[in-house]
Order: C-alpha cells, then sequence, then structure tokens
C-alpha cells in the first residue's frame, strides 16, 4: 500500500470520532497557532485542576481551520494530555502527542508542529508573558503573490481590446 | 546547466536559480506559503532544513525537479475545455472582481476571502481543481500553495484566460490592465 493511502487512511480514522472540538467554557488557559489565511490554524483551551497537590489538565479542546491532518493530531493530543502537569506536557514529543498516526511524511510534520505550538502557547501563557516573535523580512509568500493586489484599489483599468465582445 | 545549490546556498541565491523553488518548497514541505511559514531570504538551506527537520540534501535533489514540477502543474486550454464538458472538475478565478466582471469562464468561482475558508475546509482534496488567471503566471503560485494544502489534483490554465479566449472561446473578450491616474 502506499504510505501516503496508509497515513491518509489513519488520519480519516482518528477525524471519524474527533475529539474535543469547540471552544471550552471557563478554561484557564488559551493558545494558538498558525495563520487562518495559511488555512492552517488551530486554537486549544485547557481547564485545570488540582489532583494529589499537582495542577494537571483536566480537560482540552481545540478549533481548527481547514487541515485534516492538524484536526486529528490536535483530537489526539487533547486526549493525551489529560492528567498531565504543565511541565509534562511541554516535555512531550509529536509521536507521545498524536499516538496511532505513525510517523508523518515532511509535509505532514507542520501539522503536528502546529498542534505543538499551541500547546506551548497555551501553557506558557500561564507562566510568563508571551514573546513578540522576532521581527524579520521575510520573502514575500505564495499566498501573497497571488491574493495580494499588485496596484493601489481603484488604480486598475481593465481595456477590452475588443469592446464588441461584452460579457 | 544550473549552477550548483548546496547547503550554504541562501533561499535569495536558489529563488534566482529554480524560480520554480518556492512553490515547491510549499508543495512538499510546507514552507514559504504564508507568513506563518515563510523564510527569510538570507536564510540558508542548512538553516531553513534544521529549522524544519528536513534533509538537505533530499530538499535540493527537490528543488532541483521544480522547474519539471511546474510544467506537470499546467493544463491546456484544449484539456481544460474536456474536462470541462465532463464535467469533471472546479474553476477557481483568482483575478481581481473588475476582470472577472469583465470576462470569465462560464462556472469559474471568483477567489474571495469566503471562498478561499470554504475550499480549505470543504473541498475535496481528491477533486480536480483549475486555477485561472489573466496570463497564466500567477496561477501556478497559487496551484502549488493549494497542492500544498493537500489538493492532490490541482493545475492551473496554461496562458489564463488570454490563451483560452485565443485558443478555446474567442467569445471572451480579450484585455490589457492599465494603471489609472
Amino acid at each position: 500500500m502506499n504510505p501516503d493511502d496508509d497515513l491518509q487512511k489513519r488520519i480519516e480514522a482518528a477525524l471519524r470520532d474527533p475529539k474535543n472540538l469547540g471552544e471550552l467554557e471557563g478554561a484557564d488557559a488559551m493558545g494558538a497557532a498558525g495563520s487562518a489565511a495559511c488555512g492552517d490554524m488551530i486554537r486549544l483551551w485547557i481547564k485545570f485542576k488540582q489532583e494529589s497537590g499537582k495542577k494537571v489538565v483536566d480537560r482540552a479542546t481545540f478549533q481548527s481551520f481547514g487541515c485534516e491532518t492538524a484536526i486529528a493530531v490536535a483530537s489526539l493530543a487533547t486526549e493525551m494530555i489529560r492528567g498531565k502537569t504543565p511541565e509534562e506536557v511541554l516535555a512531550m514529543s509529536a509521536e507521545q502527542l498524536a499516538p496511532g498516526l505513525g510517523p508523518l511524511p515532511p509535509v505532514k510534520i507542520h501539522c503536528t508542529q502546529l498542534v505543538e505550538s499551541a500547546l506551548h502557547s497555551a501553557l506558557q501563557s500561564q507562566t510568563a508573558p508571551p514573546q513578540p516573535a522576532p521581527a524579520a523580512a521575510a520573502a514575500p509568500s505564495l499566498l501573497d503573490n497571488f491574493t495580494q493586489p499588485t496596484h493601489p484599489p481603484g488604480k486598475l483599468k481593465v481595456i477590452l481590446l475588443d469592446p464588441e465582445k461584452k460579457p | 546547466m544550473s549552477d550548483p545549490i548546496d547547503a550554504t546556498t541562501t533561499l535569495r541565491r536558489v529563488l534566482d536559480i529554480f524560480p520554480g523553488a518556492q512553490r515547491a518548497l510549499f508543495r512538499r514541505y510546507h514552507i514559504g506559503g504564508c507568513a506563518s511559514c515563510a523564510f527569510q531570504p538570507d536564510e540558508t538551506l542548512a538553516g531553513l532544513c534544521a529549522r524544519n527537520n528536513l534533509d538537505v540534501a533530499e530538499v535540493i535533489a527537490h528543488l532541483q525537479t521544480s522547474h519539471q514540477q511546474d510544467e506537470e502543474l499546467q493544463m491546456a486550454p484544449a484539456d481544460l475545455a474536456a474536462l470541462r464538458a465532463a464535467g469533471q472538475l472546479r474553476l477557481v478565478d483568482i483575478r481581481s472582481r473588475e476582470e472577472f466582471e469583465a470576462a470569465h469562464i462560464d462556472g469559474a468561482v471568483l477567489l474571495s476571502q469566503p471562498v478561499m475558508q470554504d475550499i480549505l475546509a470543504h473541498w475535496p482534496r481528491l477533486g480536480l481543481m483549475v486555477i485561472c488567471d489573466h496570463r497564466g503566471q500567477q496561477s501556478l503560485d497559487a496551484a502549488a500553495y493549494f497542492a500544498g494544502q493537500g489538493f492532490r489534483n490541482v493545475r492551473c490554465l496554461r496562458g489564463g484566460i488570454d490563451a483560452w479566449s485565443r485558443e478555446m472561446d474567442p467569445k471572451i473578450s480579450r484585455y490589457r490592465l492599465e494603471l489609472s491616474t
């Protein structure tokens, strides 16, 4: 079987019954990662409880926009972190967060990193204020290349070469 | 013959040598598609690969085939006409609203923010999607973008709507763009 097909089946299995979808009322922490424009964005909410004198994850939920793999990873990860302390969650590897999906190909690693980033964002907001991302001049993205107007609004005129043909 | 690239080559230089490199990077590795997965022009291939857990040699081999990958993304107007007749595709027009209103192919959907969200959230990843622009320049980037989002059967119209008008449907107006002062 093609490894891509095999992965797709595992993702579909995780998507058949996704866990913990939606906002979590009364959450103690919220984190987000990615960009809705990129089609890959995750928001995570976490509620804690005290257990044996330790603060542990009681419940976590998520919203995802677009990417099926990220939904599958987030569904599994929000189950796996239950009962763990923030430190234990931060120490979990991608494989520990999404057991059952197996090793992901390079194109899908970004999806796992997205969920990890959202988790880190949520948990670090518990202890320290978020640090702004370092400013750097990134290359124009593919999305910019085909969605950003190349001219000021209202400045572009469409001149028909054969004006008799009206649409 | 193309200049060689290696782990110390900056992304700026890679893009000079292989114009399709950014599309190739996003299609396979989800890098360079939007602000959250962007790269820096002065970043080296080694740095980019370390940041994304990628094998440098494999990435270089992939980039060296980027021109061929661009070719495979394109669809001739005659092929598009045959598939349209069979009703087997979705056509997405990425031009401005003004251009779309002046001339468009029947059945094409004008890309907007809501349409983009609908595509990413709901359109089948295996269905054939064809991207159309004015002259086939930006549609390659768009097709690579959607391919990187998991759409396995995305193409762009070679030569854009201009070629479509010349080769398949002369009733569709050809046009040029002009900056008004």
